[in-house]
């Protein structure tokens, strides 16, 4: 019941801070990053963007966990974003509530996928997934920002929910490091930038979850992004996580690096993304490395006329843990440092968004999705073996459902102040056809 | 000075352990840990990912052969299984929601009749180890409780004086993130507390007024690297020494690999025990132990390592200098067993298939190995020197 007080007053405080400004859409139904309004502007007015979204979603898995075949119906990142600045532009806002918790508790199926105690199912993320407030200002050439709240650290690719698939990869737990108490900085000085930032390893525990204060300050990230040309963004990032599944701080550490090159077109229409990511685990009790996950992503996007068709190639690493009655969850925190295998998962995924079929305010994209998986072990003798527990059989994914989403689509999603770069959304993500193609800021 | 009998001249070359026979039924779930009396065997199933978890019954008075099972519902595991010291019952471990011990009847020990099960919101998160020991006469039943959460690891501690109807006399959040086993003999308890090392409890046997529903602490100490995952204190029948216990140090392991070493603490003043000595396994790390009391060998299960079987009498905690080695992410050079010719045998490494060795235990005159990538061994034990 608190929670749900919690959230309600949440989405009312959010409401309330944008609607006496009134909620400004740059563009009927997309709007870009901050980069645009990253400089403190003295002349123009404050400006905010809104964006609410939920995805009523059926999705049949094939031979998942437990061999089983499972038709399953969520409403899948329901969201409710706001971004804006403030202070004639001398700050920004980045907040995010998410209901997850309330409308999929037991997780979406998604097999191959993993955290936070889900396995073979992305778990629900925070009701706060994002708050955070970011200072910016110049000095010569030089351009700088620093954030502080709750949400991404700098590190890896944007959050999946602003890319153009709605089942998310299985490397989410390796590309992102997302839902942290942080206080973070960027620079940016022509095409580099440059962040840090400084954080509370534990990953939440809950969807109403919030960040221990104990634990602040006990990791940390940076991340370099090289603009070389308009819409293409190259960045290297490199992590360390204190024991971020054991809250009490007693787990085995993370070591994580991920780089990627990520394009995309002046309209948004066409988009493609290539990133490799490893997270070593670290027995920081013995100084060595226990374990190593590893992945590679390719993905890319395009409008065809009126269509968004979308296709990704994933290849990653995951560790295979205990398993409680519930085949798709895992103790947490667990009873000890132990794994039974890991498996190397192969994911080809296609997406077809199609035209909006409603209008106004709030529009509905339908979309498809397919993914055909495999699995084996790193090592055939193996505690856990993927072909006994998934039957056998090669497992697939089928999904579909509606985008239907109210106010301007946001591009991006996991970076703040003048690290967020700019960039037009994705428009396989569904922009409907009346939009005008509009590169943004 | 080292020990006149044993070991001065280095390293020996271990005997290869003689297997004896293997189950003839190798369940399709992964096998946890066993526990032996007279010729029957139980083993566990572990990582189940169902409702109910079984456990199997063997008759090992030849070839371990397949009797019978029996399914323990509302388990996705079984961890511990373990028989009062009267045979009269079995105890079992389940985990996770809902957390409990399963006490069976082995009026017919080929047939466990259910008698009652123990669980309450205090053991709900899960029961990892269940050990059982008699405390002035009475058993006791020392339950390892799961962190869940935001709630902490406990140590619970059961009177099984009526097993129909078990009664809870202590418990305590302890462990560092959690406790994970204990061990009890003569009226004192070891804790294995994970990062917060060993402790030993008075609970009716240490002279200072300790009892199961009131434990006093003795002592604590810090073995090396942490992990402290299991206790055996010997009590050597033939030298009357009892001033060893061995800490099974459980460090990552990955399903085909693992780490972690044997710590050797000495324990002669209770109220300040020191580690002196340990035997590690390059590429391999222990779990369980048992000890061969009256020929003073202690076998290990080393998962990926398989079994190992070491020369535990005399003096461990006095060698040459080398004798001694530095222990994994330490200074402090101890003495390693290895090196002072203690490891006497190794066992299923010879099997042409990877072993991963979860239990072991030492019973009238064979080993048994529990073998989570199979099912049970039986092997013949090593001899002195």
């Amino acid at each position: 019941m608190r929670i749900h007080f919690s959230l309600a007053l949440s989405f009312v405080s959010l409401a309330w801070l944008v609607a006496p400004r009134g909620a400004y859409a740059q563009r009927p139904d997309e709007h870009a990053g901050m980069a645009g309004m990253s400089m403190p502007d003295s002349a123009g007015p404050s400006r905010w963007h809104v964006m609410a979204q939920a995805i009523p979603v059926l999705t049949h898995a094939a031979h998942t966990a437990g061999g089983a075949d499972l038709t399953e119906g969520y409403l899948a990142q329901s969201v409710l974003m706001t971004r804006g600045s403030l202070w004639r532009g001398h700050a920004q806002l980045d907040a995010t509530l998410n209901g997850e918790g309330l409308t999929m508790t037991r997780g979406e199926l998604s097999t191959g996928g993993f955290g936070e105690g889900y396995v073979d199912r992305r778990h629900p993320h925070a009701y706060l997934h994002e708050l955070v407030l970011t200072g910016v200002g110049s000095f010569g050439p030089f351009n700088y920002s620093a954030s502080a709240g709750r949400g991404f650290a700098p590190f890896g690719t944007d959050d999946p929910m602003m890319r153009p698939f709605e089942k998310y990869p299985l490397n989410h737990h390796l590309a992102q490091i997302l839902e942290r108490g942080l206080i973070a900085g960027a620079m940016r000085v022509g095409p580099a930038i440059v962040e840090g930032a400084t954080f509370g390893g534990d990953e939440p525990t809950s969807p109403s979850a919030m960040p221990r204060l104990r634990r602040f300050g006990d990791s940390w990230s940076m991340r370099a992004t090289l603009l070389p040309r308009p819409g293409t963004e190259l960045q290297a990032s490199y992590a360390r996580i204190e024991s971020p599944e054991q809250a009490s701080g007693f787990g085995l550490d993370q070591r994580k690096r991920s780089a990627s090159v990520r394009m995309i077109s002046r309209d948004g229409s066409r988009y493609a993304l290539a990133e490799w990511a490893s997270t070593a685990e670290w027995d920081g009790d013995r100084n060595v490395e226990a374990f190593a996950y590893e992945s590679a992503l390719a993905e890319a996007a395009a409008t065809v006329g009126p269509i968004g068709v979308a296709v990704r190639l994933e290849q990653t690493g995951r560790p295979e843990e205990e398993r409680l009655a519930d085949p798709f969850r895992t103790p947490r925190p667990a009873s000890d440092l132990a794994i039974t295998g890991i498996t190397r998962w192969r994911v080809g995924t296609l997406a077809l968004t199609l035209p909006s079929v409603t209008h106004g305010a709030v529009r509905g994209y339908p979309f498809v999705e397919l993914a055909r998986l495999s699995a084996r072990s790193t090592v055939a003798t193996s505690v856990f073996s993927p072909e006994r527990f998934y039957g056998g059989g090669s497992p697939w994914m089928g999904s579909i459902g509606f985008r239907v989403r109210y106010g301007p689509l946001h591009a991006r999603m996991g970076r703040y102040g003048v690290a967020l770069a700019d960039s037009p959304a994705i428009r396989a993500l569904g922009v409907s056809a009346d939009a005008p193609h509009a590169h943004q800021h | 000075m080292p020990d006149p009998n044993l070991g001065t001249g280095g390293p020996r070359t271990p005997v290869t352990m003689s297997v004896l026979g293997v189950g003839d039924f190798v369940p399709r779930r992964t096998t946890g840990e066993l526990f032996v009396r007279g010729n029957i065997a139980y083993t566990t199933t572990w990582n189940n990912g169902t409702a109910s978890s079984p456990f199997y019954i063997w008759d090992v008075s030849g070839d371990p052969t397949l009797i019978d099972s029996v399914r323990v519902a509302n388990a996705s595991t079984l961890g511990d299984i373990v028989t009062t010291p009267d045979g009269a019952y079995l105890v079992v471990a389940t985990e996770y929601s809902q957390g409990s011990i399963v006490i069976y009847s082995l009026a017919d020990p080929r047939k466990p009749q259910l008698v009652s099960r123990f669980s309450n919101a205090e053991t709900f998160a899960g029961v990892h180890t269940a050990e059982v020991g008699l405390v002035n006469g009475k058993p006791y039943a020392f339950l390892s409780v799961d962190p869940a959460g935001t709630l902490a690891a406990k140590l619970v501690i059961v009177d099984l004086s009526n097993p129909a109807a078990p009664q809870q006399v202590f418990s305590k959040f302890i462990g560092r993130p959690y406790v994970h086993d204990t061990f009890v003999r003569d009226g004192l308890l070891f804790l294995g507390l994970w990062n917060d090392g060993v402790a030993i409890w008075d609970i009716g046997g240490g002279g200072k007024g300790g009892t199961p529903s009131s434990p006093v602490e003795l002592g604590r100490v810090q073995t090396v690297n942490g992990h402290v995952h299991n206790i055996w204190w010997l009590k050597d029948p033939v030298t009357g020494s009892n001033r060893y216990a061995f800490i099974g140090e459980e460090s990552p392991a990955t399903g085909s690999s693992s780490a972690g070493d044997i710590h050797v603490v000495d324990v002669s003043n209770m109220s300040a025990p020191r580690e002196v000595a340990f035997y590690t396994v390059p590429g391999a790390g222990t779990h369980n132990f048992s000890v061969d009391e009256p020929n003073g060998i202690l076998y290990a299960a080393y998962y990926n390592g398989g079994v190992r079987a070491l020369d535990v009498r005399g003096d461990l905690g006095t060698c040459t200098d080398a004798q001694k080695s530095t222990p994994t992410n330490s200074t402090t050079p101890l003495c390693d067993l290895t090196k002072m010719g203690r490891e006497l045998g190794i066992g299923l490494l010879d099997r042409g298939n990877p072993v991963y060795i979860w239990g072991v235990q030492y019973v009238n005159g064979s080993v048994f190995a529990s073998d989570m990538l199979g099912s049970i061994w039986k092997m013949r034990p090593v001899s002195r020197p």
